[in-house]
């Protein structure tokens, strides 16, 4: 890698938006590490406008020295790797650039999560952006598929987004804090390691979400055989899936007996072999906690994996699972509904070890299983009974 | 007998071959040989029984089997099925949960080690395939 070119302190103290006696004086008191040699590179600009921001936001001199003997302030270099928003664009230009209304505009980037001061810093990429946007919805993909397909985009982006930040944190800038690296040794440190990573995170995400992509529309092709197959066809936006919630019986217990960490550890490990195990057509949409969301059009096989699971569960925490299938209403990547609702209060009803459906798991569920009745109870929330079953292996006969 | 392998010896030989490329695998021989879970598997249709552990500490196998019972260590997980359905899954075609609820595996002991094996031994699914794609087309499934 070449050496970047030597900055004086002038131009570094204007690239940080401050008087060059200001960096002197922040470099004099121990604010800002001083350079090597004299030499001021990127690097060491980034910590100086880093210290710049903070003082605007009105924090101590003490305090931002404090926090840069801990190496606290270095993290900040690894925004120059990405680049800066320029407000080369007003709304109203990039409306008439793109054939989007401004309305439109600022609806799709409060969909995606962005904040109101980005509306007023549209750059080149932005416009870009906005641009592909609008081939999207001319191209013919309903407007209200793609506004929701935008939220999901915003949200799995924020999410991914964040834990790279935060890993990058805890595993990387923590344990050089912990090892006393240097400030500017740290900065320089972290920063090289962030300039071969960033290239690799959207190849990556662009053949992981490719290989997904192929894997959701082969089960599409399948669902759609299916559900034609049923002859019921069901409204705009609705769904009719097979639910499950699965969660550790005794959570909070083994949280308070074997601490967070054990806990956490049980959890993950839960989480991680239910995703191992599941039929092809099912997946997790979320977790909470201890509590795991799976949807999968087949209910029959939704079913004998949560039993077979249960079956795999030999250890507590045991699982508790319950089963329902229904119609519901498909949002931004999850499910809404009575029938979700349902499928949940259904699992709570649950105990270790247990698997607990509703009738209409029942009726689509193979042979293999048995189902005892449990009786018509009143879940919390619904107003009419619910019919609930205990699912098991058929007795061998 | 109702297999679909050809013979006995085609099962045998398929299946040590699983089990070499499980071993000898950079990747899923150590992390199997460090899982440390013996297993043994009975292929009822067969009257077969094949008793798999991790190579000890002297040995350069990460992987080693024997197709008997009459072996010197104690299996922590046992596994029943046909050779139909060891050959479903270790092509990845056959999911255990579900396989268990509609009984065509049948597991005891600790259960739970073995499912740990699950993601380590996946690679092993798409090499499975290679083999029968060269020879023992009749098997894909």
């Amino acid at each position: 890698m070449t050496e970047p070119p030597a900055i004086s302190l002038a131009e570094a103290a204007r690239r940080a938006g401050i008087k060059p006696a200001t960096l002197r004086r922040w470099v004099d008191s121990g604010v800002v590490p001083r350079p090597q040699d004299g030499r001021w590179t990127p690097a060491s600009v980034s910590y100086a406008r880093v210290v710049a921001r903070l003082r605007k936001r009105g924090h101590t001199l003490d305090q931002l020295r404090d926090a840069s003997a801990q190496g606290r302030l270095a993290f900040g270099y690894i925004e120059d790797l990405l680049p800066t928003a320029h407000s080369d664009y007003t709304l109203e230009q990039a409306a008439k650039e793109t054939g989007l209304e401004p309305a439109l505009i600022e609806r799709i980037y409060s969909t995606i999560g962005f904040n109101s001061q980005a509306l007023r810093q549209i750059s080149d990429d932005d416009l870009q952006f906005l641009r592909y946007c609008a081939a999207g919805l001319a191209a013919g993909f309903p407007l209200v598929a793609f506004l929701q397909m935008s939220r999901v985009y915003g949200q799995a982006l924020a999410q991914i987004a964040d834990a790279e930040v935060r890993l990058f944190h805890l595993y990387v800038h923590e344990p050089l804090m912990r090892d006393g690296v240097p400030g500017l040794e740290m900065a320089e440190e972290m920063e090289g390691l962030a300039r071969e990573l960033l290239p690799l995170a959207s190849p990556l995400m662009d053949h992981v979400h490719r290989r997904f992509l192929q894997h959701f529309v082969e089960q599409d092709v399948i669902g759609h055989l299916e559900t034609d197959a049923m002859g019921e066809p069901l409204d705009l936006g609705r769904l009719r899936v097979a639910i499950a919630f699965a969660d550790l019986a005794g959570y909070t217990r083994l949280t308070e007996e074997e601490g967070e960490e054990e806990a956490v550890s049980a959890v993950e490990r839960f989480v991680e072999n239910v995703e191992y195990t599941l039929p092809e057509d099912a997946r997790v949409i979320k977790t909470i906690g201890d509590e795991v969301m799976v949807v999968g059009g087949d209910p029959a096989a939704l079913t004998d994996w949560a039993v077979g699971f249960q079956m795999l569960m030999t250890e507590r925490p045991l699982p508790r699972i319950g089963v329902h299938y229904g119609e519901t209403l498909y949002r931004d990547g999850d499910y809404y509904g009575r029938e979700v609702n349902l499928a949940a209060r259904v699992a709570a009803r649950s105990a270790g070890g247990e698997v607990i459906v509703t009738r209409p798991v029942v009726e689509q569920s193979g042979s293999h299983l048995e189902f005892d009745l449990i009786g018509e109870v009143r879940l919390k929330g619904f107003k009419e009974p619910t019919e609930l079953f205990l699912a098991r292996l058929a007795d061998d006969d | 007998m109702g297999s679909i392998f050809t013979s006995d010896t085609e099962f045998r030989s398929l299946m040590d071959q699983v089990f070499t490329l499980m071993s000898e695998d950079p990747d899923m021989g150590p992390r199997l040989r460090a899982a440390n879970v013996p297993q043994r598997f009975a292929f009822e249709d067969l009257g077969l029984v094949v008793n798999v552990r991790p190579g000890y500490e002297w040995e350069s196998e990460n992987l080693v089997w024997e197709w008997t019972d009459d072996v010197d260590w104690e299996p922590r997980v046992w596994m029943t099925m046909t050779s139909e359905i060891a050959n479903r899954y270790f092509q990845g075609k056959e999911n255990i949960a579900m396989a268990i609820a509609r009984r065509r595996i049948s597991t005891s002991g600790d259960v739970k080690a073995a499912l740990a094996l699950i993601p380590i031994t996946k690679p092993v699914f798409a090499l499975y395939r290679r083999v029968l794609q060269a020879g023992h087309e009749h098997l894909l499934a």
